[in-house]
């Protein structure tokens, strides 16, 4: 992508999440979320979330080649766990590089 | 509010910023790390930390750039990526009435959401100085940010690939992610998202697109037919 297109794209995407930002702040809270919307925007994160991830821990290009990545996803697995019962992040990175340097070294 | 319960409100926020800030600082090194390794120049990369200023979206951003995505495609879903904010920009405003026009500009631009999470506990202590204690806590995460991403950005590529330090990012996204699976429904969007975002694979990068909607859609629908069995029984 050309330069100028890089940063045309930097600033609308900065636009565009402080316009979502301020939102609700700049009306002072006088308008309502549509209880449609409420439901979008509560399952979105997560969502998302997941579908960032998953390609991640596995081997091979997207679509039905993909396979398990050992390594890979055990550490995920490992991660997950920790993540759960502590809720730290700091703990699930540190878990799960451990994991992951462990079994590639291994 | 008096300034000297301003200026306590917001050293409270400083104060409770300080056991987040290992797992922000690191998450802002990756991001800073992952969009110079993706061919942005530092310029660029340090603009998407303070323009956009959100982490998740800054890597999908950084991912779509690399993978030769349309810009309009990256803006996109850059973009709903952050819509979550919006939510919490609609619970948050509740408690800024009396706050001028530039606290509140201040505390959009500044929204994240380790900020919002422990703005939110304090609300629900019954506290009310909401405002100046949002706007410390989110400042100070601010200048975190930049910093670690700059870091990142300079300090990245000195990192040997075999650390696989890459995968940092996917662990943030599951610290993240793993607080969301309170319940069934939540669970379900997930998973849809993720099987969409391997199995379904979409021209001009559009697959986290259609994740995200498919996984959104999945989880109402999960939620719908979990209160209709408790009404039939």
């Amino acid at each position: 992508m050309a330069d100028i297109a890089i940063w045309g794209v930097i600033a609308a995407l900065g636009t565009a999440t402080f316009a979502t930002r301020l939102s609700f702040l700049a009306l002072l809270g006088e308008g309502e979320l549509p209880v449609w919307l409420r439901h979008v925007l509560h399952y979105v994160p997560p969502a998302i979330l997941a579908a960032i991830v998953a390609p991640q821990l596995l081997a091979g290009a997207p679509g039905l080649a993909a396979t398990l990545d050992g390594p890979r996803t055990a550490a995920a697995l490992a991660g997950l766990a920790v993540a759960l019962v502590t809720r730290s992040t700091f703990a699930t990175i540190a878990v799960g590089m451990a994991v992951l340097w462990g079994l590639t070294l291994l | 509010m008096p300034s000297s319960d301003r200026q306590q409100a917001f050293r409270a926020g400083i104060l409770a910023c300080l056991p987040l800030s290992p797992g922000v600082m690191l998450f802002g090194m990756v991001c800073g790390a992952a969009a110079a390794a993706a061919g942005l120049t530092p310029g660029q990369s340090f603009a998407l930390s303070w323009l956009v200023f959100a982490g998740s979206s800054q890597i999908v951003a950084t991912q779509l750039f690399a993978a030769g995505a349309p810009g309009w495609v990256i803006v996109l879903t850059g973009w709903v990526v952050n819509l979550r904010f919006m939510m919490y920009s609609a619970t948050l405003a509740q408690h800024f009435r009396g706050t001028t026009r530039l606290e509140r500009w201040l505390a959009g631009y500044l929204l994240t959401d380790q900020a919002f999470a422990v703005t939110l506990a304090r609300v629900l202590d019954g506290r009310k100085d909401i405002p100046w204690f949002f706007l410390g806590i989110a400042a100070t995460l601010w200048v975190f940010w930049q910093v670690a991403s700059l870091a990142g950005i300079f300090l990245g590529a000195r990192v040997p690939a075999s650390w696989s330090i890459d995968f940092v990012v996917a662990l943030t996204f599951i610290g993240v992610l793993a607080p969301l699976l309170r319940n069934r429904a939540m669970a379900a969007a997930a998973a849809a998202g993720g099987l969409t975002s391997v199995y379904l694979v979409l021209p001009l990068k559009l697959n986290l697109m259609a994740a995200a909607l498919i996984g959104a859609a999945v989880g109402i629908a999960m939620e719908t037919g979990m209160k209709q069995g408790k009404r039939k029984r």
